[in-house]
């Protein structure tokens, strides 16, 4: 229990300073107020605390482009270099970071959809720092922006497709004060890099769009809350608010600490409170009892820079730019094609046209994965079902955060399952059992079947794929065993007996 | 506080508006199985054991967090739920330390996971996760720790910090690998820690351990109930006998006593005087010869009066100091301070809870 008026959130930061010797957790305990053990429990649970220095990406993509062998060679220039998960980077596939988590080694950054104004997002086109939609927004009133975010069918774009609107209309209609609106700019499940694109291309966009939120819930402060592993991504926010625009807001960066856990809004909340990212439980909800108990507002980057857009344009038409659900998408392409990148298309495009979009296929396509690892794998032959949040569901996928991975046949589906398994046990955050242990018998089955050969090792994983869905806290232990049954479901020959 | 009914299991309970599902079970006589629940702490919803199926509802929800509403429908006991559980157990069993029956080894303080497996029965048997969990050496002489039997259910970290405030261990790491841990592993001597044994209290598969309570068997152990000596409080207490001698002291169950199942380092660990051989079980005086001889009591009276009158005689009563104890009752430590003033004629008394 911390001392009245402690500074727990500060706890992160400062132990991001002094490292976790028991003499630097001792001055940050005595620094925040926190007792230490709790100082200790936070900073263990973030592997850039606990492991920080130059990190090789562990992603599907990077792993399909040679992570090991850039690992290896990293490490025979001596030094520790450490194997982490997704850095969102699979565009430039395989990356490493340096000591101080810039880029390193890395392939050229990909494509974005060509200059098109009609684009909502427009990542190639020009900054437009005067934020005309917030005048607007302020012009039309909260009300009637709320109504053209609710014509618009705006869908978050973290992954969970839920409307964007009943979000904004709850915290808007919650009675507590302070309100917070809080970006979540944690960029983390493998295979996706469109907000760090938005962030890089058209930060002007995403500030717009949390100020127009704050304007529209009532809220005070707003929190920019970047993985800590996009330090160019944070200065280039940091430089747009600069320019202005959000005088009017208190605006608060916070950066992550290496969790893909945190990404979950409620464990993201915790971490801004200077806490292990453990997500809470639901209800109660962030928009009722968010950041310190307060009605939050929390969005995906790319679901706030849809805002001004909608504002400024209109509902009807964000929303008649979709094909099956509403609204333009970016999807982001990586894997086996010829040209990986962020692609702004209609929402519900199938892979066929994505992949025509960025040049083809390399090889012969097999498999693909629509929106990260939590959506774990489908056939090749499925690649003209629409991209989108519902009907991706009824094929035992999802839409996800739109991070899309091609795979020829010259992948094995049983490492792939590894990767992405591997993945799940790093990042489970440990608090309920069925993700903890769950997702750690899921990684080891795969890892018996890959050394013994014998099928029989993989006995039981439907069971427990069940009840890591059944049975877990939030949506990480839920679909932790996905690619793993995924793979085992479409492509069965690659799960024989091996010699 | 508004009443209204919902039903469990078909049956028609009336509750109380804020209670959680698993009270209004408890209280209508539905047991739900529980591994991380402790009253005296916020629900954490963790081990995933008491997982119910609520009207309108998708996905299990946890009666212990979960709250009533009217019109609820629970059911607690369903295929689906026994699915639920049995593959749970089994995932919980080739993460624990198993004995020889293939079962979560039995503690001196009880398994509860062990039991919970007898009861509901697993699924199938899996290969152990061999979680790497880092265990600690600690020269403290009370509280132990096994990593391998621990199903971090944090009951012990979040009574450290919500029951006692002290926050002397923590949950370490993530993941697979997460364990409990103190600041930088140190031991619990060298942390905030006060040995309560609250920790092993509240543990419910016996990771958290008294180092000096071995394993009795089954029905070897009496449980009488008793009262702290140690100060005014008066907590209550349960004297573990075996054969006659006090083997452990544990605390009544939460919500039964005034101390609610919470004791301090000298209530729960301090037992050891009771039998020890340095023990006075009657009233030594030293005689010419140097040495201590038992003796009467009056004798002993006799012979101190004799000698504190003698000393005020000599150097005056403020020579005189009276220090009582606060394991003696109240009527006792007045009397301590009555002799003071009014045989002896000085204010010099004090007493060890003075402050």
């Amino acid at each position: 229990m911390e001392k009245k008026d402690s500074k727990r959130e500060a706890v992160l930061k400062a132990l991001a300073d002094e490292g976790l010797s028991r003499e630097g957790m001792a001055r940050v305990a005595a620094l925040t107020g926190v007792p230490e053990a709790d100082v200790y429990g936070a900073g263990s649970f973030y592997t850039l605390l606990t492991d920080p220095g130059p990190r090789v990406c562990q992603g599907l993509s990077c792993q399909l482009q040679g992570a090991e062998d850039l690992a290896t060679k990293l490490e025979q220039g001596g030094g520790t270099v450490h194997r982490v998960s997704c850095l969102g980077q699979c565009d430039r596939a395989p990356v490493s970071l340096g000591e101080d988590l810039r880029l390193d080694v890395a392939g050229p950054r990909g494509a974005v959809t060509p200059d098109d104004p009609e684009l909502p997002m427009n990542l190639a086109g020009a900054e437009d720092p005067t934020y005309q939609a917030l005048a607007r927004a302020r012009q039309m009133g909260a009300d009637a922006v709320l109504d053209a975010l609710e014509t618009s069918g705006l869908q978050g774009r973290g992954g969970a497709g839920f409307p964007a609107y009943i979000k904004w209309r709850a915290v808007r209609g919650e009675a507590a004060t302070p309100k917070y609106v809080v970006c979540n700019a944690d960029e983390g499940e493998p295979g996706t890099f469109k907000d760090r694109e938005i962030m890089l291309r058209r930060p002007h966009l995403m500030l717009e769009g949390l100020a127009i939120a704050a304007f529209v819930t009532g809220a005070q402060t707003i929190y920019i809350y970047v993985r800590g592993e996009f330090p160019e991504e944070t200065a280039c926010l940091e430089r747009a608010l600069t320019a202005g625009g959000l005088e009017d807001f208190d605006v608060q960066f916070v950066e992550g600490h290496g969790a893909y856990i945190c990404g979950e809004e409620t464990a993201l909340i915790e971490s801004i409170e200077g806490r292990r990212g453990m997500p809470r439980l639901k209800p109660p909800y962030p928009t009722q009892q968010g950041l310190w108990g307060r009605p939050t507002l929390m969005n995906n980057v790319e679901t706030l820079a849809c805002v001004s857009d909608i504002v400024l344009r209109g509902g009807q038409r964000f929303r008649d730019l979709g094909r099956t659900e509403p609204g333009s998408k970016l999807y982001c392409l990586s894997g086996h094609v010829e040209h990986p990148g962020v692609y702004e298309l209609p929402l519900g495009v199938s892979l066929s046209e994505l992949v025509a979009a960025a040049g083809g296929y390399v090889g012969t396509p097999m498999a693909f994965s629509p929106g990260g690892a939590s959506s774990g794998v489908l056939p090749i032959s499925l690649a003209d079902v629409p991209l989108d949040f519902r009907g991706l569901v009824d094929h035992g996928s999802m839409l996800g955060s739109a991070g899309v991975v091609v795979l020829n046949d010259t992948v094995d589906m049983a490492q792939v399952a590894r990767i992405q398994a591997v993945f799940f046990e790093d990042e489970s955050c440990g608090q309920c059992a069925p993700c903890r242990i769950g997702a750690r018998l899921v990684r080891r089955a795969l890892d018996r079947y890959l050394d013994s050969g014998d099928p029989s090792a993989l006995a039981h994983l439907d069971d427990l794929a069940w009840e890591m869905d059944q049975g877990s806290i939030c949506g990480l232990g839920m679909v932790a065993a996905e690619p793993a049954v995924t793979a085992l479901r479409h492509f069965p020959e690659h799960f024989g007996t091996r010699s | 506080m508004s009443r209204f009914d919902i039903i469990i299991d078909g049956q028609h309970v009336s509750v109380e508006e804020g209670q959680t599902v698993l009270a209004a079970a408890k209280h209508a006589g539905i047991s739900i199985p529980t591994l991380c629940h402790d009253p005296r702490l916020e629900p954490a919803a963790a081990c995933r054991t008491c997982l119910v199926e609520v009207s309108g509802q998708r996905r299990l929800q946890p009666a212990c967090a979960w709250k009533v509403h009217a019109g609820m429908e629970i059911i607690t006991d369903s295929e689906r739920i026994t699915r639920h559980r049995q593959v749970l157990l089994s995932m919980y069993l080739a993460d624990h330390e198993l004995d020889d029956d293939g079962l979560p080894r039995e503690s001196p303080s009880g398994n509860r996971l062990r039991e919970m497996v007898l009861e509901e029965g697993h699924a199938f048997c899996l290969e152990p996760t061999e979680a790497p969990r880092s265990s600690r050496e600690d020269r403290n002489p009370y509280v132990g720790f096994d990593p391998s039997a621990c199903i971090l259910c944090a009951r012990c970290t979040r009574y450290c910090d919500e029951v006692e405030a002290v926050s002397a261990i923590t949950l370490k790491g993530r993941g697979a690998q997460t364990t409990i841990s103190t600041v930088a592993e140190v031991s619990l001597l060298d942390s905030s820690c006060e040995l309560c044994g609250g920790c092993i209290d509240t543990c419910p598969t016996g990771a958290m351990f008294e180092k000096k309570a071995p394993l009795h068997a089954p029905g070897e152990v009496q449980k009488v109930a008793s009262t702290c000596n140690y100060c005014g409080v008066g907590c209550q207490l349960e004297l573990n006998v075996k054969n006659g001698r006090v083997v452990k002291v544990t605390s009544p169950q939460p919500g039964t006593t005034l101390n609610d199942g919470n004791l301090c380092v000298k209530g729960r660990f301090a037992y050891d005087f009771i039998h020890h051989e340095d023990r006075l079980t009657t009233p030594l005086i030293r005689r010419e010869d140097g040495q201590l001889h038992p003796c009467s009591w009056e004798e002993a009276i006799t012979a101190s009066a004799r000698g504190l009158m003698a000393v005020k005689e000599r150097h005056g009563a403020d020579c005189l100091g009276f220090v009582s104890s606060s394991r003696c009752t109240g009527e006792e430590n007045y009397l301590v301070q009555k002799l003071a003033r009014a045989a002896f004629g000085t204010n010099n008394c004090h007493q060890c809870a003075a402050t």
